[in-house]
C-alpha cells in the first residue's frame, strides 16, 4: 500500500472522533474577545502599527503560542489512542504493511489536521474582521495574500514541532507522559523566543515567526528577524531525526 | 480502602512521577529566571516572595492546570480503556465514592506540586534577596491559597474526564478551556472567579483587592457544585445506559 491509501485508511479511522469539532471550538473562542475588544486595536501605545495588522497579530498570538501546540498534542493522543482499544494496533501491525510507512501516514494525518485548523482560522479571521469592521466602522479586513502568508508561516513552523510531538507519542507508551511532556513544553516557549537559542526549541517556532511578523508590521519595536542559516538546517534536522526515530520505534512496545 | 484501590490503579500509569516532574519543572522557572536576569527583579521594591510570584506565578499556574488536566484524563482513561469502569459498577461500591477517591488523590498530588513550587520560590527569594528571611506561616498561607484556587479546576477536569469516554475529547475540552480563559482579561473580577481562570490569582494580588475571602469562599463552593454535578452525571448515565 502506498502512503496515500494508508493515510486514507487513517482518516477513515478517525471519522467519528469529533476531532474537527475540537479543532473548531478554540478557533471560534479565540476570535470572540478580539471582536468584542476590537476598539483596543486603535490604542497602539505609540507603537507604529496599523489597527488592522494589530487585530490580525493579536488574534493569532494565542493561536501560535498555545493552541497550535496544544491541539497537536490532542491529535497525537487521538492517533495513538484510537487503536489501543481492542488491541487494534496489533492487527494493523500484523498486516503486510511497512510499519515505517504506517507511522508516516499517521504523521501525515496529524499535519493534515493542523492544516484543517489553519484553514478554519483563516475563515474565522475573515468573519471576525468583517464583524469588527462593522462594529467599529473601520476596515479591519486585510488582503488575503498577507493573511495567508502569516497563517502559512505559522503552519510551516508547526511542522517540526508536530514531528517532535509525534516522536514523543510513539516513544512514550504511557499517555500521561506523552501528553504531559507536550503540554508542559509549550509553557516556557514565551521565555525561549527571547533567547538566542530559540531555533533549538521547535515548540517556539510558530510563536517566533509571528513575532517576526509583528516586528515587520511595527518597525523598531521588536527586533526579531528570521536568520535562515542556523534555523533552517536546525529545523530540518530536528524534523528528520524526530521522524526517523518515530518510524524506527513505531510499534516497538507491541512487538515486544 | 477506596484510596488504596485508586492508588493501586495509578501505580503503573506514571501518574505520580508525572506530577513530580511537573512540580520540578515549575520550580525551575524562578530558578532559570533568576539565573538569567536577577538584576531586573532584585531592583524592584516590595516583598521578594511576591515579586517572584508575580514574575513566575502565571506560568506555574498554567503548568499546574495542564498537569492536573493530563492527570485527570489519565485517571479515567485507565477506567475506560479496557472496560474497567463497567467492572467497577458490578462491585459493591458506591460510584460516587470512586469519584471522591480520585478527587482526593488529585487534590493531594496538587498540594504536593504547589508545595514544591512554593519552596522553590522561597528558596530563590532567600538566595538572591539578602534581606529576605523565609517564614513558614506566610509561605503556608500562600501555598494553601494557590491550592484552593486551583482545586475547582481540578474538580472540573475530573468531571469532564468522567463524562467523556474518549481521552482526546476530555483532553481537548480541557485544553480549550485553559486556552479560552487564559485569553479573557484577567482583571475582570467575575471572570477571574471561574475555574481555569482563578489559578492565575496570587495571594498578594487578592489581598490587595481585599478578595481573599471571596476567592476562598467561591472556590470552595465551586468544588462542592462540581462534585454535585458529577453525582448528577452518574445518575443520568445510569438511566441512559
Amino acid at each position: 500500500m502506498n502512503l496515500f491509501s494508508l493515510a486514507g485508511v487513517e482518516l477513515k479511522k478517525i471519522r467519528r472522533s469529533k476531532i474537527l469539532l475540537i479543532l473548531l471550538i478554540p478557533v471560534i473562542m479565540m476570535w470572540i474577545p478580539s471582536v468584542v475588544n476590537a476598539a483596543i486595536n486603535f490604542d497602539t501605545r505609540d507603537i507604529p502599527i496599523t489597527p488592522e495588522k494589530n487585530f490580525l497579530i493579536q488574534g493569532f498570538m494565542g493561536m501560535a503560542w498555545f493552541m497550535v501546540p496544544a491541539t497537536l498534542v490532542v491529535c497525537t493522543v487521538l492517533l495513538t489512542q484510537t487503536e489501543r482499544s481492542g488491541s487494534a494496533i496489533l492487527k494493523m501491525l500484523s498486516l503486510p504493511v511497512n510499519t515505517a510507512r504506517l507511522c508516516l501516514a499517521k504523521f501525515a494525518v496529524l499535519i493534515l489536521l493542523a492544516s484543517a485548523q489553519m484553514v478554519m482560522t483563516i475563515g474565522a479571521y475573515y468573519i471576525s474582521a468583517a464583524a469588527a469592521s462593522w462594529l467599529q466602522a473601520y476596515p479591519f479586513v486585510l488582503e488575503p495574500l498577507y493573511v495567508c502568508r502569516v497563517a502559512l508561516s505559522i503552519y510551516a513552523g508547526a511542522i517540526p514541532m508536530a514531528a517532535v510531538f509525534w516522536m514523543v507519542a510513539v516513544l512514550i507508551p504511557t499517555p500521561i507522559f506523552a501528553t504531559g511532556v507536550g503540554l508542559a513544553s509549550l509553557v516556557p516557549s514565551v521565555l525561549i523566543i527571547n533567547t538566542k537559542i530559540w531555533f533549538l526549541y521547535p515548540v517556539s517556532y510558530p510563536f517566533y515567526l509571528l513575532m517576526v511578523e509583528y516586528g515587520k508590521a511595527a518597525e523598531g519595536v521588536y527586533a526579531a528577524r528570521v536568520d535562515w542559516l542556523p534555523w533552517l538546517p536546525a529545523a530540518v534536522l530536528i524534523t528528520a531525526i524526530a521522524l526517523g526515530i518515530a518510524c524506527m520505534r513505531f510499534g516497538a512496545a507491541e512487538r515486544r | 480502602m477506596i484510596l488504596g484501590l485508586e492508588t493501586k490503579k495509578l501505580k503503573r500509569t506514571g501518574y505520580f512521577p508525572a506530577f513530580l516532574a511537573g512540580g520540578l519543572l515549575a520550580a525551575a522557572f524562578p530558578l532559570v529566571n533568576m539565573l538569567a536576569r536577577s538584576e531586573t527583579f532584585t531592583a524592584l521594591p516590595g516583598n521578594p516572595f511576591d515579586i517572584l510570584t508575580d514574575a513566575n506565578g502565571q506560568m506555574m499556574a498554567m503548568l499546574n492546570m495542564l498537569v492536573s488536566l493530563c492527570g485527570a484524563c489519565m485517571m479515567y482513561h485507565t477506567e475506560y480503556a479496557d472496560g474497567g469502569a463497567q467492572r467497577m459498577q458490578t462491585l459493591p461500591l458506591r460510584s460516587g465514592r470512586l469519584f471522591g477517591g480520585k478527587l482526593l488523590i488529585a487534590s493531594l498530588v496538587l498540594a504536593g506540586m504547589v508545595a514544591v513550587e512554593t519552596a522553590a520560590l522561597a528558596g530563590c527569594a532567600a538566595h538572591w534577596f539578602p534581606a529576605y528571611t523565609a517564614q513558614l506561616p506566610p509561605l503556608i498561607r500562600n501555598a494553601a491559597f494557590q491550592w484552593l484556587v486551583t482545586l475547582p479546576t481540578v474538580t472540573l477536569t475530573l468531571v469532564i474526564a468522567s463524562v467523556c469516554k474518549n481521552m482526546w475529547v476530555s483532553l481537548g475540552t480541557g485544553v480549550i478551556l485553559v486556552f479560552t480563559l487564559s485569553i479573557f482579561p484577567q482583571d475582570n473580577p467575575v471572570l477571574s472567579l471561574f475555574p481555569f481562570s482563578a489559578p492565575y490569582q496570587t495571594l498578594a494580588a487578592a489581598a490587595e483587592n481585599g478578595r481573599v475571602l471571596l476567592f476562598s469562599g467561591v472556590c470552595a463552593a465551586e468544588v462542592a457544585a462540581f462534585v454535585l454535578l458529577e453525582l448528577v452525571c452518574q445518575k443520568v448515565r445510569r438511566c441512559a445506559e
